[in-house]
């Protein structure tokens, strides 16, 4: 007998111990790492947010320079009549392109990410609220979770934006407070399930406070797939930021974002089409990259929990 | 008998729904800030006067007793009228407020009842589209997992939802009109005018269907009854487009009737762009210009639209699936 179960514990310990080792988050990291579509993303994104920290420092433009007498300058590859400063030519008052889209860029990336981090609190935190206390506090918190997801999301932030300045934190706050609910379903369905669990009941027997529980048991736990799911909204979120840029509604001019470019360009269309379709193709790029990978990293998650939560 | 109770129960259910955003959309408007006096009689309108006019408009009330005065004339079937709009023509913004009689105003449900079909018409054109495309795309993919349809389908979709839907609208305007001249884009004259900001609406709306359609098309092909039609000597078109493609529609369904509410911010942008006189672009004015009586008049008509949308698409989901409750 003895024999036998050492030798099962000699095959077994090793992968027992690999299993252990490997958290579900690395497995998934590795499964989506595998996929081609993936690095591919990764990549793309890699290299738009390089170009985006160090061009306009390093090239010296400034994004908001005028300069009338290179104003209209079409891209490299169509005119003849381009510089190697501006490669994707100029708009109307001579600024550079290139150089506007990048900076653009950069504020795109900051509302879209800190947009989901404040949906992530605020969802996380109602959710978990609400799945670990249950009861009253879940029918409030959960009725105030209906209400929100039943107002359109659009009319909400445009009402706001349109009468307070649209600023750099007012955007994040009327786009971050406006979606959070699917967060907060997430997590309260996985909580209500892991509040039952013995190891919750164990620390509360053994003396835990219930914001300790929360905190250091469940929200490690919880955090990660619903992390996973929120890459596609910071896609989501950049396209929100530039439509209110567009409409006029984003972060003010001369500071140039996606929307705001676009909506300038837009009257020049005919004889300077570049103007309006470049920040374009730039934000299209940076949104499939970062949707490849949230797409592969929520298939990944999928196929790892095998489509629990 | 059964499908009077579940007509019942979700109409009461509808109903509390609508009343409940009404509430929401009522008590927002007036506490965000920003004055609809101001913007009616203009910047440099004395403080007095602002007050006065706003008085007399009953805007200075408890926001409770405004709410029970614009339901009760709800109930009644009066939307009241626009702050801003003449009955003819355009909004009249700052001047013209001189007059005391707010009866040259146009009414709500008018306003709405003129764009509403349009927006109507380029919905349904949008949806028919992203039918099509999903199911040129989806059911290949869902046929053939992990193969090469799949990753296709897989890519399309990326893209889709990676093309910011003003962008798209501005880029298909510049080629298809301004280039190639195929298709008139800017305002409305025929119904030729909605086949681009359609194309774009369906663009917007067709990664998630792909998705679900490939989902669970594979999901379904696995199961029992599938096998059991090919021993039963079934062709394979029959099996997929009789059995496998009827089940798979039915968590499609569902999903398209979420997507609709989602489909309102894509219109109004959209609207916006082409400058498609519809209930987008009408919705955008009026919040540009806190017309309040017109933006609480279409969050209840809209509240409604998808409430009965939900109560249609479970009516079709149990017809094409019976063993479906309702």
């Amino acid at each position: 007998m003895a024999v036998v179960d050492l030798n099962e514990i000699t095959v077994a310990q090793p992968l027992a111990a690999e299993r252990r080792g490997v958290s579900i988050t690395r497995r998934i990291w590795r499964a989506a790492f595998a996929s081609y579509e993936f690095r591919i993303g990764l990549a793309i994104f890699v290299i738009l947010v390089a170009a985006a920290l160090f061009y306009p420092w390093l090239s010296g433009i400034d994004p908001t320079k005028l300069n009338v007498s290179a104003k209209l300058n079409a891209p490299w590859f169509i005119g003849d009549k381009w510089m190697w400063s501006a490669p994707l030519g100029t708009d109307q008052l001579g600024r550079d392109m290139l150089v506007r889209s990048l900076v653009g860029l950069r504020y795109s990336l900051l509302i879209g990410f800190s947009t989901v981090a404040l949906m992530l609190v605020v969802g996380c935190t109602i959710g978990m609220l609400s799945g670990y206390y249950g009861g009253k506090v879940d029918l409030i918190l959960m009725r105030l979770t209906d209400a929100q997801l039943s107002i359109p999301m659009i009319i909400l932030a445009i009402t706001v934006l349109g009468v307070s300045r649209p600023t750099i934190p007012a955007i994040i706050l009327v786009l971050g407070l406006s979606s959070w609910p699917v967060y907060a379903r997430v997590t309260r369905s996985v909580v209500m399930t892991e509040r039952k669990q013995e190891y919750v009941r164990a620390a509360q027997v053994s003396g835990a406070s219930n914001l300790r529980i929360m905190l250091f048991l469940l929200a490690p736990l919880i955090m990660p797939p619903v992390i996973f799911i929120s890459v596609l909204d910071v896609a989501r979120m950049m396209i929100f930021e530039s439509i209110l840029g567009f409409i006029g509604l984003g972060v003010q001019p001369p500071t140039p974002t996606f929307g705001n470019i676009i909506a300038d360009g837009r009257k020049y269309l005919l004889n300077a089409w570049w103007i309006a379709t470049m920040p374009g193709v730039f934000l299209c790029f940076t949104l499939t990259s970062v949707n490849l990978m949230g797409a592969t990293l929520e298939r990944a998650r999928n196929r790892i929990y095998g489509g629990a939560l | 008998m059964a499908l009077l109770s579940f007509l019942a129960r979700r109409i009461s259910q509808g109903v509390v729904i609508i009343f409940l955003v009404t509430l929401l959309i009522f008590t927002l408007l007036r506490v965000v800030p920003g004055d609809p006096v101001r913007l009616m009689a203009g910047g440099m309108a004395p403080e007095a006067l602002i007050e006065e006019i706003a008085k007399e408009m009953g805007l200075r009330d408890p926001i409770l007793v405004q709410f029970g005065r614009y339901m009760t004339g709800v109930v009644q079937g009066d939307f009241g009228q626009s702050f801003t709009r003449p009955a003819s023509g355009a909004s009249t913004g700052g001047t013209g407020f001189g007059d005391s009689s707010r009866g040259d105003r146009a009414d709500v449900l008018t306003l709405i009842g003129d764009t509403l079909p349009m927006t109507l018409q380029l919905a349904a054109l949008a949806v028919v589209f992203a039918l099509i495309i999903t199911f040129l795309i989806g059911t290949p993919a869902g046929l053939a997992p992990n193969r090469w349809p799949d990753r296709l389908a897989f890519y399309v979709s990326s893209i889709f939802v990676s093309l910011p839907n003003f962008w798209l609208g501005i880029v298909l305007a510049l080629l298809f009109s301004v280039k190639l001249g195929w298709l008139p884009a800017i305002g409305y004259k025929g119904f030729a005018y909605t086949i681009l900001p359609a194309i774009v609406l369906a663009i917007e709306l067709s990664p998630v269907l792909i998705r679900n359609l490939s989902g669970s098309l594979s999901a379904v092909m696995q199961s029992p009854f599938i096998s059991f039609g090919r021993v039963r000597g079934l062709g394979r078109r029959r099996i997929v487009y009789g059995h496998a493609l009827r089940n798979a529609s039915v968590p499609l369904l569902n999903l398209l009737g979420i997507q609709i509410s989602g489909l309102l911010g894509g219109v109004l942008v959209v609207e916006f762009i082409f400058d498609y006189p519809g209930l987008g672009l009408l919705t955008i004015n009026a919040v540009l210009q806190r017309d309040f009586p017109l933006i609480q008049g279409i969050a209840i008509i809209t509240s409604a639209i998808f409430v009965l949308i939900n109560i249609v698409v479970d009516l079709i989901a149990s017809t094409i699936d019976p063993r479906l409750e309702y």
